[in-house]
């Protein structure tokens, strides 16, 4: 039995197909890129806050939470996370002459130690802020449950990170905490923000 | 921007609204459930808690103010508790569920009120006032216009903690005057109210609270008292006698008007704490057991003195009042009174077992008027503690008896026309007391006396035979050697032997016009301390944020143990109230009382002697008005829901729902705080409720976003008044 080898005929294309091919993938790939593009833009998209009476201005990302009545200057929200919400909170206090930044820290401590379960101080440390000025750190956790009493809350366990420094005879307090899994990650945002913190 | 981005997934938005209409009724009754609490009061030993006492409870404030009975959340020989835990009605179909602690602001043990506060967590955490989730809560109304065949709704947990929250509807079968507070001092019911219910709330068919269901348990005073063991309180392995028990009332009937609770709830809402800085720290106790005396009955009351005295009453009988004196009775004194007509228990009359809210000393009614008396022989037994301590015999029925008899005393000076002037009850220092009185059906030569008492002592007595008209008003007087001195005075009028008139009055203060002058210099000042305060310079207005306000005044010629009222208002509403025996020097300068962190407001201190209002004055602090509760009125719609996962149909934990202010749409919220209305937050089943109400016909939005999910947004979400409630399903979709 004899086989017969042939070739299939070369497929002859134009060079107007083969511009159309050319063109096809590039716009293939600009697209992807403009979609990614745009996808990280709307992730990234910051909100301005500025603050006159405090003296202080900031950026914060789009999409969260801003609030200003409380105990603190300002404080914005992830409200998009599952979970413990992501904050970060500014807030200020007057010093004394003789306060340091331990004593802030140690008030701070007492006062959440009564309001928060398992409130727990981790250590403290050094923050270099934007400006290359030394900042001093405090790292705690606590667990977090959502308060209403008619349901049936989840309890989380959150981490969180005190940026003190004190300037001008008054302490400037930048807390940020974060649900325990997303801690080291939401650090990021932490970075972003205290670069554009202006005080 | 956000215009774009939320009308791409606008269409995404699967929602399905469940809202129902539920009657009036059972929308009311539904709240009243919910905020409805029951109350452990416990004792810490080695770690542990013991429960000392049991009752329920309400939230009359969305930050959690909670009335209740005193007698079992103060500290007491009987409820020897130091913690007070608050359950709540996670469902209202499952016993309540122990979620906070609270810890008593204000208590007035003789009325048996509490209000209550919840401060910690469970655990024992602090929790802020601004911290406190949004709690249902019952709205306060007037008990005033509460009358005869009213309904009732009385709200509770009739076991120990063992039982869902329950209802039980009934009627005002009578309501019962007493010479303490605002009237009337109690409403009886025939419903079924089971003793662990006491301290829960009464409400009207509108839903409103109007009442506290009240009784006290009588354990270590009686030997039939209730009382329950169910924890092996010594840890000897058993639950028997041994153990501490955890007292309970009788069946309640006996509901106290709110009315009585008002000033201690606006006190505490007000954060005003009042602090009689001279007075005495603690008034003695008395040492010797209670007693009662004089017992009678008149067909009625004026300022608290009986009009006449009487032996029967005619048919048609609708208003009567029994008297009798009392001395050594305190607030932890239980007394009841028990009413038969012809021999038969009459509920209707009876009045529970209940603590007592008069003084230590004095001349006490129960009655009541405009109450229909059937026809019979009555024997009215008082029993103090659960002894009987004394009884009186009336007959109601037939016809009127035109019988001689002296009524209506009034106290005065005569001018020098002869006329009596004074304000009918207090009189000052002087010679000579006047009293007046009128007489009817009297007859000719008929002997009558008159018996003068000065603090409990007989001072004179004139006896005669009758020689004026028949009917008429008479003025007879008393000049007891020395004069009047400073303290109480009693008359006693007496027809052929019998009593027919009795009323008392007090010597106090300078004469100046028509009212004497007991208190004077009334003034305010703010001060670092007392001391200070005596030094400083009097103020008619003050700035915000002062840290107190002191009132100071003067006094003259007070004898101990005259009673006298305080009283504090703020923009015209009484917050505090306190009626003692006078326990200071008779005559003295800058009695101080203050009142600590005032709010904004415009304050007036009162002070009375026999409710006469004899001085008052108006400070203001601040702009000079409290400020605004936004949350005052529980009124709105409810609105609760499921998170679910479209794909698989199971709730979504841990997503948050923003619901936004009425003045925004969903397209045109840009994540400020105040565009939001409320925040909720899906457990783990999924399920969410927005604490706070939603106003009816008012439209709100509703967003969402979630990492893993399209982000929702829906708008116009609406309620009328007749969807008190509403049950949303959200579906996610993952994208």
């Amino acid at each position: 039995m004899e086989f017969e080898t042939g070739r299939t005929p070369a497929i002859q294309i134009t060079p107007r197909q083969r511009w159309s091919i050319a063109i096809t993938y590039f716009l293939l790939v600009a697209g992807f890129a403009l979609g990614v593009n745009q996808r990280e833009s709307t992730l990234n998209l910051a909100s301005d806050y500025s603050n006159l009476e405090a003296g202080i201005s900031a950026k914060y990302p789009a999409r969260w939470l801003l609030e200003e009545t409380g105990s603190f200057i300002f404080r914005v929200r992830d409200m998009a996370h599952r979970g413990f919400n992501t904050v970060i909170e500014v807030s200020a206090a007057p010093v004394g002459r003789d306060t340091s930044e331990r004593n802030i820290f140690d008030l701070l401590t007492l006062r959440r130690s009564q309001v928060l379960t398992d409130y727990a101080v981790l250590g403290y440390d050094n923050y270099l802020l934007a400006d290359d000025t030394l900042a001093v750190s405090m790292s705690y956790s606590f667990v977090a449950r959502d308060s209403s009493p008619f349901l049936e809350g989840v309890s989380s366990i959150v981490n969180g990170l005190d940026i003190l420094t004190i300037r001008r005879g008054q302490a400037l307090v930048v807390s940020f905490r974060a649900d325990a899994d997303i801690y080291q990650r939401e650090l990021e945002t932490l970075r972003w923000f205290i670069q554009h913190l202006e005080f | 921007m956000l215009k774009r981005c939320f009308s791409a997934v606008l269409l995404l938005f699967l929602l399905s609204v469940k809202a129902w209409t539920q009657s009036a009724i059972s929308l009311d009754i539904d709240r009243i459930k919910r905020a409805t609490v029951f109350i452990y009061q416990a004792e810490s030993v080695n770690n542990d808690l013991v429960i000392k006492c049991v009752s329920s409870g309400t939230l009359v404030s969305a930050d959690g103010l909670i009335i209740s009975n005193a007698h079992s959340v103060l500290p007491s020989r009987l409820c020897a508790g130091d913690q007070l835990i608050v359950a709540l009605n996670v469902d209202l179909s499952e016993p309540p569920i122990p979620k906070y602690r609270a810890e008593v602001f204000s208590a007035d043990e003789g009325l048996d009120i509490a209000i209550l506060r919840i401060t910690r967590e469970l655990d024992g955490r602090l929790i802020a006032r601004s911290e406190l989730p949004i709690l249902p809560f019952a709205e306060i109304s007037s008990s005033d216009d509460v009358s005869l065949d009213d309904t009732l709704i009385v709200a509770g947990f009739p076991d120990f903690g063992n039982e869902a929250v329950a209802t039980t509807r009934g009627t005002v079968t009578a309501v019962i005057s007493e010479p303490v507070g605002p009237r009337p001092s109690w409403f009886k019911t025939r419903a079924e109210i089971p003793g662990a219910m006491s301290g829960g709330g009464a409400y009207s068919s509108e839903g409103l609270l109007i009442g506290i269901p009240t009784s006290a348990p009588l354990v270590g005073l009686a030997a039939a008292a209730s009382c329950r063991y169910f924890a092996d309180t010594n840890r000897d392995g058993l639950v028997n006698a041994s153990d501490s028990c955890v007292p309970i009332g009788d069946f309640v009937s006996t509901v106290r008007p709110i009315s009585h609770a008002r000033s201690l709830i606006r006190g505490v809402r007000n954060g005003l704490t009042v602090n009689l800085v001279s007075g005495p720290a603690e008034p003695p106790l008395p040492l010797n057991p209670p007693r009662v005396s004089r017992l009678f009955f008149a067909p009625s009351v004026s300022d608290g003195a009986p009009s006449t005295v009487v032996g029967s009453m005619p048919n048609n009988t609708n208003s009567l009042f029994f008297f009798f004196d009392y001395r050594n009775m305190t607030p932890e004194t239980v007394y009841e009174l028990r009413v038969s007509r012809d021999g038969i228990p009459d509920a209707t009359f009876s009045l529970p077992p209940v603590r007592w809210s008069g003084r230590e000393n004095g001349l006490w009614y129960i009655g009541s008027r405009e109450q229909a008396w059937a026809n019979g022989a009555y024997e009215f037994t008082l029993l103090i503690n659960g002894t009987s301590v004394g009884s009186q015999r009336i007959i109601v029925g037939g016809s009127a008896v035109n019988r001689s008899q002296f009524s209506d005393i009034v106290f005065g000076t005569l001018d020098q026309s002869g006329a009596l002037v004074g304000n009918g009850s207090i009189l000052p220092l002087g010679e000579i007391a006047s009293a007046r009185f009128l007489y009817a059906n009297m007859t000719l030569d008929s002997p009558w006396s008159a018996i003068w008492y000065f603090g409990g002592v007989e001072v004179a007595r004139s006896a005669d035979r009758w020689s004026d008209e028949s009917h008429g008003a008479k003025v007879i007087r008393v000049a007891p050697t020395g004069g009047l001195l400073p303290g109480r005075y009693r008359l006693e009028l007496y027809i052929d032997g019998a009593l027919s008139a009795t009323s008392d009055f007090i010597v106090s203060g300078r004469a100046a016009g028509p009212l004497p002058e007991i208190f004077s210099r009334l003034r305010y000042v703010t001060a670092e301390s007392p001391s200070a305060a005596r030094r400083a310079t009097a103020l008619s207005s003050f700035p915000t944020s002062i840290p107190a306000l002191y009132a100071l005044f003067d006094w003259h010629l007070i004898a101990a143990g005259t009673p006298w009222t305080l009283r504090w208002l703020v923009d015209d509403q009484v917050f505090f109230e306190t009626t003692n025996p006078w326990q200071t020097v008779e005559s003295g300068s800058d009695y101080t009382v203050s009142l600590a962190n005032p709010a904004d407001g415009s304050y007036k201190l009162q002070l009375l002697v026999n409710n006469l209002k004899l001085i008052e004055q108006e400070v203001i602090v601040g702009i000079g008005q409290l400020p605004i509760d936004r949350l005052a009125r529980f009124e709105g719609a409810i609105l609760s829901g499921k998170v679910i996962d479209a794909a698989t149909g199971r709730g979504i934990p841990s997503i948050t729902i923003v619901l936004i202010g009425a003045d925004y749409t969903a397209s045109e919220f840009d994540w400020r705080e105040d565009q939001v209305y409320d925040l909720a937050t899906s457990d783990r089943n999924g399920d969410f409720q927005f604490p706070r109400p939603l106003a009816f016909d008012t439209f709100y939005s509703v967003v969402i976003e979630a990492d893993g999910f399209i982000p929702h947004a829906a708008d116009e979400f609406y309620f009328s008044a007749d969807q008190p409630y509403a049950n949303i399903e959200i579906a996610m979709v993952h994208g």
